[in-house]
């Protein structure tokens, strides 16, 4: 199991579009993929359980992976975190 | 097991007294006048659950007083206060305002002194007096404070009330939780909540509820996001239903072994609260919404008495036990005589 912390940094947090490339990147993977934010641990799988985070900007998530390709699936989930789900310019603050 | 590793939490950590006030008379009914210090009340904390009757720390014993609970004042204590001289009430009186009490509730019609009152009011302890017997003023705050530091988990299922028994539908994500309970909605069943569910812990019973964003939302892969509310009407969901049966769904393979008769029934502790499992291998062809509502029929049988695997099994001890005495061999027809196609 690999845990990790990760900050949301695009502007309008995790609404609908990013929760669904989230949902879409952890599916590639059979690890299990939970995030525990304010005590909670819920299943990252499913994209009701990643919208109901609301997770805003700034908010600090922590990442847990657990499963064969636990690396890979946290790399590739890291990497959306860090690129601020590739709407850092267009970001149309979650009205999409 | 499917939620061994959920961690749990209070619903609150802390709630003010204010809070406590408003709801005590929003939602119990209750009866409450303020007596001192009212403005205090915004920056009191309740932080536990319990209660406490001060009695031994007014006669001046205060090791271990447990001083952070709301102090309950019944007959015994205002009699023992009032049965004191006037020097005597303030050194009793004393012993509790040198504490941060968070609030005091002084029952069943008593009184405190207007001394009394000026002690509390100059060490910022609220005071509230009530009409309600001690007994039952206790056991309705419990209640309340109970609920409102209840352990809560999040976990990872459907909730469905199908005839009136909470099931929580989980399994892997994909395997097809969301539809059986589509289907079940379809069937006239009442959704809880689908993906997040939180489960609540009071008086030894697991409450199910949504969270305030996903209720009655539901995602169907290919679909996507759907309302149920608004799709299917009220009829249709629930806020709350208590968690009853456990329907665990897993992908068929020859090495799991299954229990077929159903003597055995597993169990797994949930905050403490034991909750019967049943795990169901997915095979194809396999209508699960029916076997959902099988489930709650067979829980409701048993519930009222009735166990078909084990009225079985005492059908079969006593034809072993007949044979052995008769000799009567070989599986008998349950008709004697085919009269003709009549029943």
């Amino acid at each position: 199991m690999i845990k990790k912390k990760v900050i949301v940094i695009n502007s309008s947090g995790i609404h609908a579009r990013p929760a669904s490339m989230l949902v879409k990147t952890a599916a590639k993977f059979t690890s299990e993929f939970h995030i525990h934010s304010h005590g909670y641990r819920i299943n990252a799988k499913s994209i009701l359980g990643v919208l109901t985070l609301a997770a805003e900007c700034g908010a600090e998530l922590e990442l847990e992976f657990s499963g064969e390709d636990e690396e890979q699936a946290c790399e590739a989930i890291s990497h959306l975190f860090e690129q601020g789900f590739g709407m850092m310019d267009t970001d149309e603050g979650g009205s999409s | 097991m499917p939620f061994g590793t959920n961690p749990i939490v209070p619903k609150t950590k802390r709630i003010s007294v204010e809070f406590l006030v408003t709801q005590l008379r929003d939602k119990i009914r209750m009866q409450v006048q303020a007596c001192a210090s009212v403005s205090a009340c915004m920056q009191r904390y309740l932080t536990e659950a319990d209660l406490h009757r001060p009695g031994l720390a007014l006669t001046g014993y205060t090791h271990l007083f447990a001083w952070k609970r709301v102090q309950v004042l019944g007959n015994t204590e205002c009699e023992y206060l009032e049965n004191l001289p006037p020097v005597a009430q303030r050194e009793a009186f004393g012993n509790l305002t040198q504490f941060e009490i968070p609030v005091m509730f002084v029952t069943h019609g008593n009184e405190l002194g207007p001394h009394l009152l000026e002690m509390a009011e100059a060490a910022g302890i609220p005071v509230f007096t009530t009409h309600t017997e001690t007994i039952k003023f206790m056991y309705l705050l419990r209640d309340f404070l109970e609920d409102q530091f209840a352990l809560q988990t999040i976990v990872h299922g459907a909730m469905v009330d199908v005839y009136g028994i909470g099931i929580l539908i989980t399994g892997k994500a994909g395997i097809g939780k969301s539809e059986v309970a589509l289907d079940l909605v379809e069937r006239g069943h009442r959704l809880v909540a689908d993906d997040v569910v939180t489960l609540t812990r009071k008086n030894n019973v697991l409450m199910a509820a949504a969270t305030d964003i996903n209720k009655h939302f539901m995602e169907v892969r290919g679909l996507g996001i759907i309302d149920i509310m608004s799709m299917f009407g009220i009829r249709a969901v629930r806020y709350q239903k208590r968690l009853e049966v456990l329907l665990e769904l897993y992908l068929w393979d020859e090495i799991t072994e299954i229990d077929r008769t159903g003597l055995e029934r597993k169990r797994e502790a949930i905050l403490d609260v034991e909750v019967p499992v049943i795990q169901l291998p997915i095979t194809p062809g396999k209508n699960i919404t029916v076997i959902a509502e099988v489930v709650a029929m067979n829980y409701l049988l048993n519930n009222y008495g009735y166990d078909a695997a084990r009225t079985f099994q005492e059908r079969i001890k006593t034809r072993i036990a007949q044979k052995t005495k008769t000799g009567n061999n070989g599986p008998k027809r349950f008709v004697d005589y085919f009269e003709g196609d009549v029943e």
